[in-house]
């Protein structure tokens, strides 16, 4: 410490400048976060879509369509049951596809692999499952609906 | 210790030089050197400009289909993005007006003279490339005036025997100015200008550094004040100051967004298409003489202003050259006269624009039966 009032004064010139300083740097850093973090809506605001009882042949049992950005894919099971999944891969945002041989969804990404019923095989890269979504009959088409469907227990 | 690891620093970036020069510059009092400023304001304009331009960037879709919604998009959706915009557009203007100042005032204090013509050489790149920024700027919000002032600027070369129907065709890459035309105003404006520009600008300051401010022949040096940390903290007052009237104008009348043009729907132009104020001298000269006059007259201007510091002798010998100084002033007049000329006679034609309408329009009003 020193008592030599020069010093002091100094140390007060200081503290004054870095407070102004910080006065004209924050709103500047402020108004920047802020232009930078905007994220931009969808442009559609779709809930649902619908696809044809026929684009789904036992030859080509599956189909990717995108509901408001989202992949999804729907498929027909072997016992001609319509089911739609969340197509998102869990592990690291790949797309999965439908292997109707097997039958399952597979990564190609990483190999990650899931269930017919989108559960992920263990082992695999996937922790957790695809979403499966709601399916409505409406006569010759089927509605997806951006809903997870409620399992009957 | 702090002085060690700061002097380690300086050695290992091979500074030692550039620190020394920094240490060693001092700023001469005399009676013009509050002109000094300008040079350091017209820096900070030119760095505002770099950082909101490169913030529109995250936002801006460069199409003729997009580019206006974009803008659109970041004045009403983006946060603060009417606020980055309107600073961008405010703060070209006021770059443009301490560029003028700067130069003007460099060219009467003859601070051209040697060692310091590469300065002035640079400068004067640096101006033209500034107008090349204001210019291919203009035209990507996209709107109507943006349209048609770009339309006749990139029409003006052609009237230059040979070479003219090359430039045009240069800049606008179609036959008209269309979306091929914005891509290459975009590319210019954020890719071409900004590379050379940077790189001049560098070479302009280490050069300032390098030569010492320039004092005008016969000026009395009173004193002068170390560059670092005294002046340069005067510098940072004097940039406060002139942020804080940009944030100011900028905030209180909002840069505005004209309708957009569709390329579709072919719209007449407005009366009064102009360009940016400081091209309304030579927008004004086009108009009285002919087109391919101008052009040449104004490109020997441009030599002579150009090599300047070779044709001042008297200034070389640190002599005062008053020939130049009336010619400096006599360009500062004409700049001034047929700017305010330019825009009596846009006045003149929306107002004449308006009395036409008028006439056409029936007695009692549009609505009148």
């Amino acid at each position: 410490m020193t008592n030599d009032p020069n010093i002091k004064r100094r140390g007060i010139l200081r503290a004054l400048l870095a407070g102004a300083t910080a006065v004209v740097i924050a709103p500047i850093i402020y108004v920047t976060a802020r232009f930078l973090g905007y994220i931009r809506p969808n442009d559609s605001n779709q809930t649902s879509a619908t696809v044809a009882f026929s684009d789904l042949t036992p030859e080509n049992p599956s189909k990717l369509i995108q509901i408001n950005d989202e992949p999804i894919l729907v498929v027909r099971e072997k016992d001609d049951q319509i089911r739609a999944f969340t197509a998102t891969c869990t592990h690291l945002g790949c797309t999965v596809s439908y292997r109707p041989q097997v039958p399952d969804f597979y990564c190609k990404c990483h190999q990650g692999r899931y269930d017919v019923n989108g559960v992920n095989v263990p082992g695999t890269r996937p922790k957790s499952p695809l979403t499966e979504l709601t399916v409505v009959d409406k006569g010759t088409e089927l509605e997806i609906q951006l809903i997870p469907k409620v399992k009957s227990s | 210790m702090s002085i060690g690891w700061k002097s380690h620093l300086i050695e290992a970036l091979h500074l030692p030089h550039t620190v020394a020069a920094i240490k060693a510059k001092a700023v001469p009092h005399h009676r013009s050197s509050i002109w000094y400023y300008f040079g350091g304001l017209a820096l900070m304009f030119f760095t505002i400009q770099v950082v909101t331009g490169v913030m529109l960037l995250f936002y801006y879709e460069p199409t003729s289909d997009l580019a206006h919604k974009s803008i659109e998009r970041i004045m009403t959706q983006v946060p603060f993005g009417w606020l980055v915009r309107s600073i961008h557009s405010w703060s070209a203007n006021a770059l443009m007006a301490m560029i003028f100042i700067h130069m003007f005032s460099a060219f009467l204090m003859k601070s051209y003279r040697a060692p310091r013509y590469v300065m002035w050489l640079t400068g004067i790149i640096l101006l033209l490339l500034m107008m090349g920024f204001g210019f291919t700027g203009y035209l990507l919000p996209w709107d109507q005036t943006a349209y048609f002032a770009t339309k006749i600027g990139t029409e003006v070369p052609k009237a230059l025997p040979f070479i003219g129907g090359l430039i045009t065709s240069l800049l606008t890459g179609a036959k008209d100015v269309n979306s091929t035309t914005l891509t290459r105003m975009f590319a210019l404006h954020v890719g071409v200008l900004p590379a050379i520009s940077i790189l001049l600008v560098v070479v302009h300051i280490v050069l300032i550094l390098l030569l010492g401010s320039g004092i005008p022949p016969g000026a009395k040096v009173t004193g002068e004040t170390k560059y670092f940390p005294d002046y340069l903290l005067k510098e940072v007052m004097v940039w406060l100051i002139g942020f804080g009237l940009l944030i100011a104008i900028a905030v209180l009348y909002p840069w505005e967004l004209g309708k957009a043009y569709d390329l579709a729907n072919p719209t007449e132009p407005t009366a009064g298409v102009h360009p940016e104020w400081y091209f309304m001298s030579l927008f004004q000269t086009l108009k009285v003489i002919p087109e391919w006059f101008a052009i040449i007259v104004f490109g020997l201007l441009l030599v002579f202003w150009t090599f300047v510091p070779f044709l001042d002798r008297k200034a070389h010998r640190a002599e005062k050259s008053p020939l130049f100084t009336y010619f400096g002033i006599v360009a500062i007049l004409y700049l001034c006269v047929m700017t305010t000329w330019a825009y009596i006679a846009v006045g003149n034609e929306r107002d004449a624009a308006v009395q036409e309408q008028l006439r056409q329009t029936p007695r009692g009003g549009p609505n009148a039966k």
